[in-house]
């Protein structure tokens, strides 16, 4: 092709016409290179590296090109349900009941291909699989297995998983939402919040207390006394539908309580799930900001030089693929142990706890490496940073796991004042 | 019905090439991946399959790594892996030899494959193996069905687009087709795990490595690095830049 260089001024219009450049691979165009400096994605499975270039490559041709459009306007949009429904990565580490069947691995390999495109996106996914399928699929009855399961696999039902109240997010023991019953029915007052996917949820996994014990409950979208209105004004996870749940006398049928769970274990089990996930998707927003971080400074050129010839640059990039590969490791050697069954609540606080922490502080370094440009939306990087504001605090907020790390090497509780 | 498609592995579109020593840097390229052409012609085998039935037949000759590429094909829906190890570059000749003796083990009807590939792009592989095999032959095609008996291809002519019908055996090469390769999902990639590539060496087919080949490749360069620019001001400057519009740029 022809590759000649006209810049043709004519004073006094000054029109510059056509700057013809044949680069291959214009800023704008690059190739996504996730960066993998141990290789550790070396050690994943055929299938595991499959669905990861299957759920890759889906990212880049779908979600790259419409997030930050999405994310302008505040919506999820419907196609992306669609699209996670026929790949086949709902539920991912779910088993039967048409379930994907996948290691724990895979799951995170999902989880860190999907947070790469967007902290909301991925959230879609953990709310589906790790919270509303999950106790499902541990908790339930048969019926409500063979009911619920397939179709929200294949996203044609989309769950949310109701725990968190306005008055009690770090402490939900303590929670309000009251199930009585009556007849064969039980009664559900209370309210929700932070609830994602709850406005476009068909279904709801909701904690309650029954009698002063802790029970989940199926509460469908048409239940009279039943409201689920979307939370808006975010400005993180903004590609993310976040509602309220309000139930005021709420009629639902006695066969949608979970049987197999009473007190705090049930969304424990859930939290630990997606908390799994988590671990993984943080380093998948840490890679793509680092992604955009380093092809910025390889061409942004200041006092005739790009800046990534700049020592305080190049520490700067230094230290966050230092975090990367800390944190691939970490999430890596978490996906084996789960995969084993060898794993304990507190692997996963400090997996979640630290890549949701590394990646946050990465998207603030590379927002800043981007200098003005890093604002805009032309770049991935502040939005990233304002989704992991939200990833830090919601499933345990980083301080709670450190104390839950706390009190595993000490034995003594620091969470409340009373021991 | 038994549908031949014919993949290449070439280094992705996005990859750094380099080359020392006259030669293209095999062992550096940092991804390989299905030949774009190719994956039109695994859609289309695919679509056909489900129209009419039977099975497709993947088939690579190349390295071990293709072996990858057949078990991505599977992910999508092929059904039945072949695999020709062959190591180095090698001439379009011989791949059409060696193509040809593995299509006519195995019973085909129609092969599908690429115009040309992204690497070599000397797109004679369709035409060649229709020669040995004696099919008919119709070249950059964008969709193609089997109707009463008939294979019905679109191809662009002159007047916009015509359709070929052909009976018998025949080979399809495509261009860009009417549908992108489907994505997997995850229920082909668990069955693709499980599918066996079947491995036939040349011995079985009765092809000597050495002498099989008639061209020689001598070297391979990068392109001529490109020209700087030329810079012109003013307006008197207008007539030697049409001049050079004309005469250099060739442009008007």
């Amino acid at each position: 092709m022809m590759s000649l260089i006209f810049i043709i001024k004519i004073v006094p219009f000054s029109r510059i016409i056509i700057f013809v450049l044949y680069l291959h691979g214009v800023l704008r165009n690059m190739n996504y290179d996730a960066l993998d400096f141990y290789e550790v994605d070396s050690l994943l499975s055929d299938e595991e590296r499959m669905v990861r270039d299957m759920v890759r490559d889906w990212v880049d041709k779908e979600v790259i090109p419409n997030i930050e459009n999405a994310c302008r306007e505040g919506v999820f949009p419907d196609e992306w349900r669609v699209a996670l429904g026929e790949m086949g990565v709902l539920g991912a580490p779910l088993k039967g009941y048409g379930c994907p069947g996948l290691s724990y691995t895979a799951y995170g390999v999902i989880c860190r291909e999907l947070e790469r495109g967007d902290s909301g996106l991925r959230s879609f996914a953990s709310v589906q699989g790790s919270l509303a399928m999950y106790p499902i699929w541990d908790f339930g009855s048969e019926e409500q297995k063979n009911h619920y399961l397939p179709k929200m696999a294949s996203g044609e039902w989309v769950g949310c998983f109701g725990l968190t109240e306005p008055d009690y997010g770090s402490n939900p023991g303590d929670m309000i939402t009251k199930a009585e019953e009556d007849g064969d029915h039980y009664v559900l007052n209370g309210a929700k919040m932070w609830i994602t996917n709850g406005t476009i949820a068909d279904l709801a996994v909701v904690w309650a207390k029954l009698n002063g014990v802790i029970r989940g409950f199926i509460v469908e979208r048409n239940d009279p006394g039943f409201s689920a209105p979307e939370m808006k004004g975010k400005h993180s996870l903004k590609a993310s539908v976040t509602s309220e749940l309000v139930f005021q006398d709420c009629k639902i049928p006695k066969n949608r309580l979970l049987p197999g769970v009473k007190g705090l274990r049930g969304p424990f089990s859930c939290l630990n799930n997606a908390r799994f996930g988590i671990s993984w998707g943080a380093v998948g927003a840490a890679q793509a900001c680092f992604s955009s971080a380093k092809d910025y400074a390889m061409s942004r050129i200041q006092f005739d030089h790009p800046i990534a010839s700049y020592q305080l640059v190049q520490n700067k990039l230094s230290w966050m693929l230092r975090e990367i590969t800390k944190a691939q490791l970490l999430a890596y050697h978490l996906g084996q142990k789960k995969d084993i069954g060898d794993w304990i609540p507190e692997h996963i606080s400090l997996a979640k706890m630290n890549n949701v922490d590394i990646a946050l502080e990465i998207a603030r370094v590379a927002r800043d490496i981007h200098g003005a440009n890093g604002i805009l939306d032309e770049y991935p990087v502040m939005r990233h940073m304002a989704n992991l504001e939200s990833v830090k605090t919601y499933e345990g907020t980083h301080d709670i796991h450190n104390l839950i790390l706390g009190r595993h090497i000490t034995g003594i509780q620091a969470f409340t004042r009373e021991i | 019905m038994n549908i031949a498609v014919l993949l290449k592995q070439v280094p992705d579109t996005t990859a750094k090439i380099t080359v020392s020593d006259g030669k293209v840097d095999v062992e550096k390229v940092s991804k390989w991946s299905m030949s774009p052409y190719d994956e039109y012609a695994l859609e289309s085998g695919l679509q056909m399959k489900e129209a009419t039935g039977g099975i497709v037949v993947a088939i690579a000759c190349g390295p071990d790594r293709n072996k990858k590429m057949l078990t991505d094909s599977a992910a999508v829906g092929a059904d039945t892996l072949i695999h020709i190890p062959l190591d180095g570059i090698s001439d379009s000749v011989q791949i059409q030899n060696i193509l040809a003796a593995v299509i006519k083990m195995n019973d085909i009807e129609v092969v599908l494959c690429g115009k040309q590939s992204a690497d070599t792009n000397s797109g004679s592989t369709g035409p060649g193996i229709a020669e040995i095999l004696n099919a008919a032959c119709v070249t950059m095609v964008s969709e193609v069905s089997f109707v009463e008996n008939k294979f019905i291809s679109v191809r662009p002519s002159i007047a916009g687009s015509e359709k070929v019908s052909t009976n018998g055996i025949s080979v399809f090469t495509f261009d860009k087709g009417i549908s992108e390769l489907r994505r997997p999902n995850v229920r082909g990639i668990m069955m693709a795990k499980k599918k066996v590539i079947e491995t036939i060496k040349l011995e079985d087919l009765g092809i000597v490595e050495s002498d099989s080949g008639r061209i020689i490749l001598h070297s391979q360069n990068p392109p001529t690095e490109k020209e700087p620019g030329q810079i012109f001001e003013g307006v008197s400057e207008i007539p030697t830049i049409i001049a050079k519009l004309r005469n250099e740029a060739n442009v008007i």
